[in-house]
C-alpha cells in the first residue's frame, strides 16, 4: 500500500482501474478530508415533532435560533411531518412507487422551510434551494444562518425499501448528508422527545431513556421503533466528518443553545 | 417523557399520522402491488468509458442502431461520464473534497455525454432531458418522440452517501439507470458496454468464461474482480419492485442493442434470483 499512497499513484489507478476496484477504493480513502464549513452546525427542526405543532412550539424555537446564530453559525434543515404522512398514505394505497412518494415528501419539507423562512426573514435568514447552495457560505457569514428543506433530492432515484414503498432516506438522512458534505461541526436533531428511548415513548410508557449509545450497539438492539431514520446509522458508520449526532427536545427552552455549545442535553449517537 | 400536554398537535388524519414511519410493522404493506408507471419503457444505458470515450467509430454505429430501434421501441437513453469523470475525480480527491462534491462533479461529465448523444439524434426529435424533466415529464416527452436522452448519474450530488471504503461516489451511472428504471417499472433495462457480458474472470486476461444468465446474489457471492456493471446494482436488485432482470450487451457488436430490445438473449442477463 505504501506506493499507492501518493497522489500520483492514486491518479494512475483512477485512469486504469474499474471504479469498484478494491485497491483504487482503498487508495481513494487516503486522500485528505477538507472540511468545507467546519464552524457551521447543522440543526434539523422536526416536521411532525416541532413545526406541525404551530406557534406554541415554533415561536420559542425561532427566538432561540435567532439568539444562537449570533455565536454559532447554523444551517437549519426542516422535516416534513403530518402532510407528508397523509400523502404517503394515499400514494401507498394507489400503489405508486417510492420515487413518487419522495417527490411528494420533498414538497412538504419545502413548505416547512418556507414557513420557517418567513418567521426568520426579519433577522436576515434566507431559505436556500438546491440550486442556491453555492451561496450558503455568504449567507452564513453575513447573518449566521440559512434554512433548507431537509429532504434529499433523490426523487425517482430514491432507494426502494425492502418492504412497502415509504422512502427510506428522508429528512434525517438529508440533513445528515448536508452536515457530512460540508464537514460541519456537529449535527443536532431537534425533536419533541428528550432523545432516544428503548421504544417509542409516545406509545409505550415503559420506554427507557438512552443518554448515549454507539451505532453498533443501536443496530444490535434492533429496536422496533427509532427516533432517527435507520439509514442515518449506516451513513454515520461510513462518514468521514460527522461521527456523532445529538437528538434533543426542542420543546424544552434553552436546549438548542446548550447543544450548540457542545453540551450533552439529549441522546448522543456515535460511530466512533 | 413527552411534553405533549402543553402543545396542541395539528394532524392530518391518515394511517401514518403520528408515526415515526420507522416502526417496521406499521409501514409494512406487503400485499399491495406497485404500479408500473411506464410499462413500455426501455432504459438503455451507454457506458462512458466503454462506448462514448471510444469516439466516433464506436458512437456512430451505436447511435445508428438506436435510431433504427426508435421505430419499434420507446427508449430513455442514459449516458455515463467516462474518462473525464476519472480526471475530475482525481483533481477533487487531491484537493480533499468530500464524496458529495465529487459526485456532483462526475455527474456533469455524464450530462455532457448525454448532450453529445442527444445532438446526434436531434433530427429524429430526440432531446436531452434534465433530471427534473425525467422525473416529472418523461411521459409527455416519450409520447412526442420515441426516445429521449438523459444523465445516467442519479441526482444525488452533494447528498451522495459516503461509501463504506474510500471516497469514490457509489451511486454512478449503472445505479442511477437501475433506480430510475425500477421507479418507472420499465420493461427492459439494457446496459451497453464493450464486453460480451459477465465473465467468470476479467475478460482482458482471456481465460474467463461468459455467463449467459446469472443471479444477482450469486454474482455478488462470486466476488468477481472486474464486473461490467457496478456491483451496487446487484445489491439494489434485491429490493427492486419491478426490474427483475438487467441485460448487459456488447455495443461494439452491431445488432446487439436491437436484439436485446427485441427480447433476444444476447450478452448476459442478470436476474434477481
Amino acid at each position: 500500500m505504501e506506493d499507492v499512497q501518493t497522489a500520483g499513484a492514486l491518479q494512475s489507478l483512477l485512469m486504469s482501474r474499474s471504479l469498484s476496484d478494491p485497491e483504487l477504493l482503498a487508495a481513494s480513502g487516503t486522500a485528505p478530508d477538507y472540511a468545507i464549513l467546519p464552524d457551521v452546525s447543522v440543526l434539523k427542526i422536526g416536521g411532525q415533532s416541532v413545526i406541525d405543532r404551530g406557534r406554541a412550539a415554533v415561536y420559542p424555537i425561532v427566538e432561540e435560533l435567532v439568539e444562537a446564530k449570533r455565536s454559532h453559525p447554523i444551517l437549519i434543515g426542516t422535516g416534513a411531518g403530518t402532510r407528508a404522512r397523509h400523502a404517503y398514505a394515499i400514494a401507498t394505497e394507489l400503489g405508486l412507487p417510492t420515487g413518487v412518494l419522495t417527490d411528494v415528501g420533498a414538497a412538504v419539507s419545502g413548505q416547512n422551510a418556507a414557513m420557517l423562512g418567513y418567521l426568520m426573514a426579519r433577522h436576515g435568514v434566507p431559505v436556500v434551494g438546491d440550486a442556491a447552495f453555492g451561496a450558503i457560505p455568504l449567507y452564513v457569514a453575513e447573518c449566521g444562518a440559512a434554512i433548507f428543506a431537509g429532504m434529499p433530492p433523490y426523487d425517482m432515484w430514491q432507494h426502494v425499501p425492502a418492504e412497502g414503498v415509504i422512502p427510506p432516506y428522508r429528512t434525517d438522512a438529508g440533513c445528515f448528508l448536508v452536515a457530512e458534505v460540508y464537514g460541519a461541526r456537529q449535527m443536532i436533531y431537534v425533536k419533541d422527545e428528550d432523545g432516544l428511548y428503548t421504544a417509542n415513548p409516545k406509545t409505550d410508557k415503559s420506554a427507557k431513556f438512552i443518554p448515549e449509545i454507539t451505532v453498533d450497539e443501536l443496530i444490535d438492539l434492533d429496536l422496533p421503533d427509532l427516533v432517527v431514520e435507520r439509514p442515518v446509522l449506516e451513513l454515520m458508520r461510513s462518514a468521514r466528518h460527522i461521527k456523532s449526532v445529538q437528538v434533543i427536545n426542542g420543546l424544552r427552552p434553552g436546549l438548542i443553545s446548550r447543544a450548540l455549545r457542545g453540551e450533552r442535553v439529549g441522546t448522543i449517537i456515535s460511530a466512533l | 417523557m413527552t411534553t405533549d400536554s402543553t402543545f396542541v398537535t395539528k394532524d392530518v388524519a391518515s394511517v401514518f399520522a403520528r408515526q415515526t414511519l420507522l416502526d417496521r410493522d406499521l409501514v409494512r404493506q406487503p400485499d399491495r402491488p406497485v404500479v408500473r408507471l411506464l410499462p413500455w419503457l426501455n432504459v438503455v444505458t451507454l457506458g462512458g468509458r466503454s462506448i462514448i470515450d471510444r469516439g466516433a467509430d464506436t458512437i456512430k454505429p451505436v447511435v445508428d442502431e438506436l435510431r433504427a430501434a426508435m421505430s419499434e421501441h420507446r427508449m430513455l437513453i442514459l449516458t455515463g461520464p467516462g474518462i473525464r469523470a476519472r480526471h475530475v475525480l482525481g483533481v477533487g480527491l487531491d484537493l480533499g473534497l468530500p464524496t458529495g462534491v465529487l459526485a456532483a462533479l462526475m455527474a456533469t461529465e455524464a450530462e455532457q455525454n448525454g448532450h453529445l448523444i442527444a445532438a446526434l439524434l436531434a433530427e429524429e426529435g430526440v432531446s436531452y432531458l434534465a433530471h427534473g424533466t425525467v422525473a416529472l415529464q418523461l411521459a409527455v416527452h416519450l409520447s412526442a418522440s420515441p426516445a429521449a436522452v438523459s444523465n445516467g448519474f442519479p441526482p444525488y450530488g452533494i447528498y451522495e452517501f459516503p461509501p463504506t471504503v474510500g471516497k469514490i461516489p457509489p451511486h454512478r451511472t449503472d445505479a442511477g439507470a437501475f433506480l430510475l428504471a425500477d421507479a418507472y417499472g420499465a420493461a427492459r433495462t439494457v446496459y451497453v458496454k464493450d464486453v460480451d457480458g459477465v465473465y467468470t474472470s476479467d475478460p482482458a486476461t482471456g481465460d474467463g468464461e461468459l455467463l449467459p444468465r446469472v443471479g444477482a446474489a450469486e454474482l455478488l457471492a462470486r466476488n468477481i474482480e472486474t464486473l461490467p456493471v457496478d456491483s451496487i446494482v446487484l445489491e439494489l436488485m434485491a429490493t427492486a419492485k419491478h426490474v427483475k432482470e438487467i441485460q448487459i450487451v456488447n455495443g461494439l457488436t452491431r445488432g446487439n442493442i436491437s436484439k436485446a430490445l427485441a427480447g433476444e438473449h444476447v450478452g448476459t442477463i442478470i436476474h434477481s434470483d
